[in-house]
């Protein structure tokens, strides 16, 4: 990015400019193009998504009515939000309560500046990446409890504690699993995370030895608990605090709030790619050697599918677990994910003496226990199946 | 809390998060339950709801003898029968025979102990309205004459067919059995 | 001017304007969150300086642990606005002198100070410099403080505990 202002003011696009304005004007300029271009249609799209393999999951249809197979919900939904009164209670703390959504907003869309969609589609790789994305995302919990205080409202009050409640004790586990692969790959930064990985699954962290295998799912775990994702969605609870923190807000501002849960999601799913699953990396092909656009596209669906499987999977999750009560999911973090955190934290330290040949024999075994899994898992899913003896029916639309 | 049991608590929660997440996923391969209403199927909805599908109560007023027992057992007094005596007929007549679809939770124990089966639960459910006073259901709209029924069978033929279809649908519905036996037929 | 000089003194702005409404607030609420300010002003006073790791740490530690440690005890505590938050026993003469001694302390300690004016900053990785130092030169105080932590772990386990009957 500063490369290519560089560039352009080199070549003297910008005469009789200070070079600082420039600079501000491209990251105001990155900034506009990646919130109205990428993250606002992805956040929607996927409140679309989410609704329609939710559906399937439990034998419904989901939305669609709104353009092909609905998949213009989201604009729908937007624009209902849009036109419907923005209403303050009257007893709440008005500065604060209009306050809190962009706080929330803002922390969840800092992360979009150090996630690396390509070799060089980044807004800006810092050298405390990962680092910056947790930092940020803590100014969610700040804008979560403002929320909560300022609905002046007791169910609200009681969805912001437990979300603050929930992400610092989240924070933990998901700290320490961010910290197995800074150990690994001795670097801080994004780009400096992938490049220490390879394009071939085998070279990727997750595979990298048990540890950092166990690792990745208790990271994914603990950002799903930080996100307010089922089954960890109790601040928003229906069943016993109407909507949580969000209780009172409505149109834009109730937008603001899930427009940040949905592309959080995908914040999930690009930093676990990126600490565990090989980032952007594609195979070296002759085809990407004479044509960098080709291999930025490349690189950049590369990247967004893998992405996009884990925000899947958080779908999958949300179809499939019910929620925890809130003396388990203290449990679940402070018993389970924290020793076990640091046990994969002790054992990858343990790991890095381990020769090459070794690391290279136990990557590949890791390997094939993921693929094990996997055919087992599939296994499985052919035996409910073959049980049930449902209707079969391939087609995702309907 | 033992270690043992501590590892038995971990294994157990893969165990059961990987079997749940078999199950949902092999869901996104089956045939979704629902059905696209109100369109996109060749029939009307109504006809492919089951035999004894409970919908809004509809009366068939020739064939009601007026004994109130439906008006008595309904719970939520949602059936209001009003009977008069025609001074120039001498006979009794309703004046009003109304059933309020708001307040109706559809137990079906007025059909169960109707007699005739007059009174009896359709197919139909889009009971939308612009305001509460459209759903209630005046089925005497003006003053009409009880059933009488006669001894040896109805003669009639107009009114046969009805009391047909009512003893058909008391068959079919409130048997002790809950109409199993006439599913199986 | 040069803007990065106007920036530096909007950063401060919100910094010191921040810490004003902690100060001054008679809203308890009020002057929690705006700590918001005051932290997010200081780490973006030590990315000026090219200390990227400590502003990133800043943020971390303050925004995500102590500011919302603050606002727990703010939130939690039974009836804070009743108090009476103004401790009127000590009265405004010995907080002026104190206040006054303070100031002197500070105006003298900025004068004394030979201030360097460094022309460039070099923004260079300071991550592994901070490690290495901490491991080296520093590993003493370093451990010290981790001991410390420890100590105030065991301390609230100490005292969160249930007394078992047996």
């Amino acid at each position: 990015m500063q490369a290519y202002l560089d560039q352009l003011i080199q070549g003297g696009a910008f005469a009789g400019m200070p070079r600082e304005v420039v600079y501000a004007i491209g990251m105001l300029l990155a900034a506009f193009i990646v919130l109205s271009a990428f993250v606002a249609p992805l956040a929607g799209v996927t409140s679309w998504l989410e609704r329609r393999v939710w559906a399937r999951m439990q034998s419904r249809v989901g939305p669609n009515r709104v353009g092909p197979q609905g998949i213009l919900q989201w604009l729908a939904d937007g624009i209902k939000n849009l036109l419907k009164e923005d209403i303050i209670p009257t007893a709440a703390d008005k500065k604060l309560f209009s306050l809190a959504p962009y706080i929330v907003f803002m922390g969840f869309l800092c992360a979009f500046v150090v996630i690396p969609f390509g070799g060089h589609l980044i807004v800006a790789d810092l050298n405390i990446g990962i680092l910056y994305i947790l930092a940020v995302t803590s100014l969610v919990v700040v804008g979560i409890l403002m929320a909560g205080w300022a609905s002046n409202n007791k169910w609200s009050l009681l969805g912001g504690m437990r979300s603050a409640a929930q992400i610092i004790s989240y924070e933990i586990p998901a700290g320490v699993s961010v910290l197995m692969i800074v150990f690994l790959a001795g670097t801080l930064s994004m780009q400096g995370i992938i490049k220490g990985q390879g394009w071939a699954p085998w070279d990727w962290y997750l595979f990298h030895n048990p540890f950092t295998f166990a690792g990745f799912f208790l990271y994914f775990t603990a950002a799903l608990a930080e996100g307010n994702r089922t089954p960890f969605d109790i601040p928003e609870a229906e069943s016993e605090l109407v909507a949580g923190y969000v209780t009172e807000y409505s149109g834009m501002r109730f937008l603001f709030f899930f427009f940040a849960e949905w592309g959080n999601l995908y914040v999930i799913g690009a930093v676990a790619t990126t600490l565990f699953l090989g980032g952007w990396q594609v195979p070296p092909l002759a085809i990407f050697e004479n044509s960098p656009m080709l291999l930025a596209v490349a690189q950049f669906v590369t990247f967004f599918l893998k992405a996009y499987l884990w925000v899947f999977v958080a779908m999958w999750i949300r179809a499939t677990l019910p929620r925890v009560r809130v003396d388990q999911l203290m449990s679940l973090c402070w018993k389970y994910m924290v020793p076990l955190s640091f046990i994969c934290l002790l054992g990858t330290v343990a790991f890095m003496f381990v020769p090459a040949d070794g690391q290279r024999i136990t990557s590949a075994a890791m390997f094939g226990l993921g693929v094990a899994i996997t055919i087992i898992f599939f296994l499985r899913v052919g035996f409910q199946i073959r049980q049930a003896k449902p209707e079969l029916y391939f087609k995702p639309h309907i | 809390m033992g270690v043992a049991s501590y590892i038995k608590d971990i294994t157990d929660t893969v165990k059961s998060v990987f079997e749940g997440m078999s199950i949902t996923f092999s869901h996104l391969v089956r045939r979704p339950m629902t059905i696209q209403y109100p369109d996109k199927i060749p029939v009307p909805i109504q006809e492919t709801l089951p035999l004894r599908y409970r919908g809004i109560l509809e009366v068939d007023l020739d064939i009601c003898t007026g004994c109130l027992a439906c008006e008595r057992v309904c719970p939520i007094t949602c059936i209001t029968i009003g009977i008069d005596m025609n001074k120039e007929t001498k006979q009794r007549d309703f004046s009003h025979f109304d059933i309020d679809i708001c307040k109706c939770m559809y137990c079906g124990l007025c059909s169960e102990v109707c007699p005739t089966g007059s009174i009896r639960h359709s197919q139909e459910f889009e009971g939308a309205s612009y305001n509460p006073a459209g759903l209630v259901r005046h089925f005497a709209p003006q003053p009409a004459s009880l059933y009488k029924p006669k001894k040896g069978g109805e003669t009639d033929p107009k009114l046969a067919v009805k009391v047909d279809i009512g003893q058909k649908y008391l068959d079919e519905f409130a048997t002790p059995d809950g109409g199993a036996a006439a599913e199986e037929k | 001017m040069e803007i990065s000089t106007a920036v530096f003194y909007l950063i401060a702005l919100i910094t010191v304007g921040s810490a004003a409404v902690v100060t001054f607030s008679r809203n308890i609420i009020y002057s929690a969150f705006s700590l918001l300010g005051t932290f997010a002003g200081v780490a973006g006073l030590y990315i000026f300086l090219g200390a990227d790791f400590v502003a990133g740490v800043q943020l971390l530690i303050y925004v995500g642990g102590i500011l919302v440690l603050i606002l727990f005890a703010v939130m939690l505590t039974h009836r804070i606005t009743d108090v009476e938050i103004t401790n009127r026993a000590a009265g405004r003469i010995p907080a002026l002198v104190i206040v006054g001694v303070f100031l002197a302390l500070l105006i003298q300690t900025v004068r004394e100070t030979p201030w360097v004016k460094v022309k460039e900053v070099a923004y260079q990785p300071t991550t592994a410099k901070i490690g290495d130092l901490f491991l080296e030169n520093y590993l003493l105080p370093f451990e010290l403080a981790s001991l410390v932590l420890l100590a105030a772990m065991i301390g609230a386990v100490v005292l969160s505990r249930k007394e078992i009957k047996e």
